[in-house]
């Protein structure tokens, strides 16, 4: 990307860092979203440049970004409605997870697909759990009645019942998880 | 007091009308961002926070209402711009039908 050249260090500097702020606002997207969203400001800041007189390079310069408003903030629905699409595209869990934490309060579905993914964290910590603490994981009985499923601090006067067989059984129930979050997001995605 | 809810009034209307105005504004044209921006500044009178028209044309594309190419310029500077889907027509036709019956039906209470 081409930078804009200034005659003034002051405003070069402003420039520098309203763009470098842009670049963090936007540093959670792929990089070709962060280039686009980049060179998009960047031309905004440049057909502005040469739409006002050019008497004061800084004060110009300031009535732009601020006109723009600050990047942490006008930029934050763009990247949550691109990271979206980016974890649409992939569905790698990465960006599915981060594409939920910033679209949270932007309605139900997030909030379900949310839980969703919480749940199948949840069955995966529980795999691991169960390899380095065997005792304390399970499918716990007392007296022949369900008691608990999952981690216990304190296992005495429990049976666990399912013994090894509990890491497949939980793994089976994170794939459930999994598809069924995944088909909610394309469900999501073949809606629009 | 009163002015104070109209002010709020006006700005709902403006937030709630601006996507029309875009693919009004759209119809037939090509834009870049703040070449539209100035264009709905000078015809409607409206002073737009200018950092809220990306956000609504990123989301204008993601419904395939619009679509953008970037034209490489002289200066270096690539301009991002922005034309009407066939299907982005459509749905204006929609709204602007809308538009007229709603003003239509507010006239007649006036």
């Amino acid at each position: 990307m081409k930078n804009i050249e200034f005659k003034s260090d002051s405003a070069q500097r402003i420039y520098n860092d309203y763009l470098h702020r842009v670049k963090s606002a936007t540093s959670i997207l792929s990089t070709p979203d962060q280039t686009d969203l980049l060179l998009e400001i960047n031309s905004h800041i440049y057909e502005a440049l040469q739409s006002i007189p050019m008497a004061n390079e800084v004060e110009s310069l300031l009535t732009i970004t601020e006109k723009l408003g600050r990047p942490e903030e006008f930029l934050v629905p763009m990247v949550a409605t691109r990271k979206i699409v980016e974890a649409q595209r992939t569905f790698n869990p990465r960006h599915v997870l981060q594409a939920l934490r910033l679209n949270i309060s932007n309605g139900i579905f997030y909030a379900i697909m949310s839980v969703g993914y919480l749940f199948l964290s949840v069955f995966v910590l529980l795999i691991v759990t169960k390899i380095f603490a065997p005792q304390r994981t399970g499918l716990f009985m007392v007296d022949g009645k369900y008691k608990a499923f999952g981690f216990v601090s304190n296992p005495d006067q429990m049976t666990e019942v399912l013994g090894y067989w509990f890491i497949p059984l939980t793994l089976g129930a994170a794939l459930i998880f999994y598809v069924a979050v995944t088909l909610l997001f394309r469900l999501k995605k073949t809606k629009k | 007091m009163g002015s104070e809810f109209v002010t709020k009034w006006q700005s709902q209307v403006k937030k709630g009308t601006l996507s029309f105005i875009i693919l009004s504004i759209l119809k037939g044209n090509e834009y870049y961002g703040y070449e539209l921006i100035e264009e709905i500044k000078q015809n409607l009178q409206i002073q737009l926070a200018e950092g809220t028209l990306y956000p609504l044309m990123n989301r204008l594309k993601d419904e395939e209402l619009v679509t953008s190419k970037w034209v490489e310029q002289e200066s270096g500077i690539p301009r991002k711009y922005y034309t009407l889907t066939t299907h982005g027509e459509t749905v204006l036709n929609e709204m602007k039908v809308y538009w007229v019956e709603m003003n239509k039906s507010i006239k007649k209470i006036l």
